[in-house]
């Protein structure tokens, strides 16, 4: 009695599902982890530059023209606001207001500078990998710089690490030896709400061109920043 | 509780409590709405938004629903501790011992001050008289305080809250403690601080609604069925608070000290030493299962200026917290107005960290949600490693401070001399803190600047004409900027000028004048936005006829 009723509801189950919501079902329930699924979440407004929707995990980006730092801010803000670190490695101009305006919480953020002075650049750079290292290992997102005098074997370790770590990197700066999976290239069109001696700075529209060996398709963007 | 032939006396103790500290130390008027936040949530209220129906604990949204009109800042420890310090120096006048709890909040031993004083009331009255800030410090308007005296912290504690509902000090007689605490609510546990929520939770829900009914239990079946925190509450609960019989004063040989023999004229090289200290002191109650639960702060400098205080904290305090309590009494010192007794005029050649009282480290059940995730561990752990990779000022983590100027208003500091679980007060900032009713009147308008130079770039601004833009003193402008250059090199090398940018838009000068009444660090400068034909967006200052990029908006 019990069987044959069981047997009724699944048929009828069967008949009220569409085959499209079985495709779906069928998507969803898929045990395969696919780069996508790696994905940290993104403001909506910077989605359609990835392919995966977010920012994968593993891979390390740079952030190149004019409104290069705004951009990177913008990308990571919300990542850290759901509870990740923000390590900022070398980036002693790393303006926390603005952090703070694109919604980062400043409580989970860490800075690690270079000493000072023109000596102690080599010294930098020799121990910039380690730092890279440990920073990796304990943070989620890092946001950093290459020091000028870096070997290309120490960065190819350190982007090992990130892969391996699962982090994400988005580089700022001149890159030197180091190679990125994606390229987001900003080009302002000018700002709005400043004048002849009148008003203050606003807002600038962006365009935002993405490229890079994980980065098919050339995604261009028009976005304002800050939104 | 069963009668016990001999039962220990807790040492009568004064407690003096400010109700709603924060909101004084950020100088709110008591007539004027308003209250301070943390963690989204209210701290404190003044007495108008407390009648407003603005209750601590609240939400922002909640707060601002019930009185729309309601001035809300961020919740700034270092500063309640500074603006508290004229009331600990007048406690510290009529007694040598007091423990100061948390800012606005002081406990003393009755016995010896009462006795001079000729009584408890006559000391009530003496220390109102003597707190009261106008006297003090020449403050308007605050609350009053609240005065109670009791035998044993806690009912002492609880008498003085009472006392601001009142309006006059709250005496329990000798030996009256455990009556008066019979009859409490068993909610003053948890408005104490000295018991989690969820166990008064769990102590409501079992019925014992008054600390008499949780008293009147044994004491073995509420430590087999509660344990260490509720042996706490229930020793609490009878009036009986005392220290666990367990645990001894600390042997002086705890006592550390540090004698620097070249002065310390920064406060950061003192912190870095207490650093030290608070960490070698941690480690050795902690190897022995202690923790230290007051901890008496003394620093001196090279011309033999002293600042003692006390410290107490029920929960324990760690190294972190420790070093916390340190750079709160080296802030309050150093902003001492001018001409008070034991003013700091030399370097600081003495740091002695005493653990004046200790108890067993019964340990403390982290909630099974919230606090500590394993990002924050991990990352714990990170800042360790990078610090003994590179150096203790290298690794470091932002702390709000305030200013006109994007680089004066966040202070990075040390990661390894900041309590990382407290870190959300210590960064947020009021709204944005840029608006015409926050705190920083004059500062500027979002967005801010993504790169911000701590030493500026020096530039030249020239009018159409190629002559060069100046700033008069009333803040007006000579010409309006067409093109800017930029110098490059250093002053004892001469500077090179780069190649000219025609400016398209620009707006200011927004003058500001900093510090006037202090000759030392009086800044006076005009703030410029320039946008260059490249579409860069720069943050400009002109001081003393000169012109810097302090800032890039990129």
């Amino acid at each position: 009695m019990h069987n044959t009723n069981k047997c009724s509801y699944t048929r009828k189950m069967e008949q009220a599902l569409a085959l499209p919501e079985l495709i779906a079902l069928g998507d969803r329930v898929a045990p395969v982890l696919l780069a996508h699924e790696r994905t940290l979440p993104v403001a909506e407004e910077l989605t359609e530059l990835f392919v995966e929707g977010g920012l994968v995990r593993g891979r390390i980006l740079t952030c190149t023209g004019l409104a290069a730092t705004s951009l990177a801010l913008a990308l990571i803000a919300p990542v850290v606001a759901a509870g990740s670190w923000l390590g900022v490695v070398d980036l002693p101009t790393f303006g926390l207001d603005a952090a703070s305006e694109f919604g980062l919480p400043l409580e989970r953020v860490v800075a690690v500078n270079g000493a000072g002075g023109s000596d102690s650049d080599d010294r930098w750079a020799n121990l910039w990998p380690d730092v890279m290292a440990a920073a990796i290992d304990g943070f989620d997102v890092l946001l950093a710089r290459v020091p000028a005098g870096v070997s290309p074997s120490a960065v190819r370790k350190v982007a090992t690490r990130v892969q391996r770590r699962g982090a994400v990197v988005v580089l700022l700066g001149d890159l030197g030896p180091a190679t990125c999976d994606g390229v987001l290239h900003t080009e302002p069109a000018g700002w709005t709400g400043v004048g002849d001696g009148h008003g203050h700075l606003q807002q600038r529209s962006v365009v935002v061109q993405a490229s890079g060996r994980r980065m098919p398709g050339r995604c261009r963007r028009e976005l304002m920043l800050p939104a | 509780m069963t009668d016990k032939p001999t039962r220990f006396v807790p040492p009568r103790i004064v407690t003096v409590w400010f109700p709603d500290w924060p909101v004084t130390a950020a100088g709110f008027n008591p007539d004027t709405p308003a209250a301070v936040m943390s963690a989204d949530r209210v701290v404190a209220r003044t007495p108008a938004a407390a009648t407003e129906g603005v209750v601590v604990g609240q939400r922002r949204r909640q707060a601002q629903r019930r009185c729309p009109n309601i001035e809300l800042v961020d919740h700034d420890p270092d500063r309640a501790a500074r603006e508290f310090e004229p009331i600990v120096r007048a406690v510290a006048e009529l007694s040598p011992r007091f423990d100061v709890i948390e800012p606005g909040w002081i406990s003393l031993a009755a016995l010896g001050p009462s006795r001079y004083f000729g009584g408890d009331l006559p000391l009530a009255q003496k220390l109102l008289a003597g707190v009261v800030p106008d006297e003090a410090a020449g403050r308007v308007a605050t609350t009053q305080p609240g005065i109670g005296i009791a035998d044993g912290r806690f009912a002492s504690s609880v008498a003085a809250r009472l006392s601001v509902r009142r309006g006059a000090p709250v005496m329990v007689e000798p030996g009256e403690s455990p009556a008066f605490c019979a009859e409490l609510s068993i909610g003053w546990l948890q408005t104490l601080g000295e018991s989690d929520p969820e166990l008064v939770e769990l102590f409501t829900r079992l019925g014992l609604r008054r600390l008499g009914d949780l008293a009147a239990l044994p004491a073995p079946d509420v430590i087999g069925r509660f344990g260490h925190p509720g042996v706490h509450a229930h020793r609490l609960a009878s009036g009986v608070d005392i220290r666990p019989p367990s645990t001894t004063d600390p042997a002086p040989e705890r006592r550390l000290d540090q004698v620097l023999d070249d002065p310390a004229a920064q406060s950061g090289a003192v912190v870095f030493t207490a650093k030290q200290l608070a960490d070698e002191l941690a480690a050795s109650l902690g190897a022995d299962g202690r923790v230290c639960t007051r901890l008496v702060v003394l620093l001196e400098t090279e011309h033999g200026e002293r600042s003692e205080r006390s410290w107490y904290r029920s929960a324990g305090l760690s190294a972190p917290a420790m070093v916390e309590r340190v750079r709160w009494q080296l802030d309050a010192w150093i902003n001492l107005p001018k001409g008070s007794d034991q003013e700091l005029t030399g370097g600081i050649s003495l740091i002695r960290l005493t653990p004046d009282e200790v108890r067993s480290d019964d340990g403390s059940q982290l909630g099974l949600w919230g606090g500590q995730s394993a990002a924050d561990r991990q990352a714990a752990r990170a800042i360790a490693r990078l610090t003994t990779l590179t150096s203790e000022s290298a690794v470091t983590v932002p702390v709000w401070r305030g200013g006109r100027l994007p680089a004066d208003r966040y202070q990075w500091v040390p990661a390894m001399m900041v309590d990382l679980d407290g870190r959300a007060r210590a960064v947020s900032r009021a709204g944005t803190g840029s608006g015409p009713s926050g705190p920083w009147p004059g500062a500027l308008p979002s967005p801010s600047p993504a790169t911000v130079f701590a030493d500026p770039y020096p530039i030249e601004l020239f009018d159409e004409h190629g002559q060069a833009v100046s700033v008069s003193g009333r803040g007006v402008i000579s010409a309006p900027p067409t093109s800017l250059r930029l110098l490059t090199g250093d002053a004892s090398s001469g500077w090179r000028p780069g190649s000219p940018r025609p400016i398209v838009a620009w707006a200011g000068p927004w003058p500001v004048e900093e510090r006037w009444w202090e000759p030392g660090s009086h800044r006076r400068l005009a703030r410029f936005q320039l946008v260059t034909d490249d579409h860069n967006g720069y943050l400009v200052i002109a001081e003393k006829q000169r012109w810097w990029i302090s800032a890039r908006y990129d």
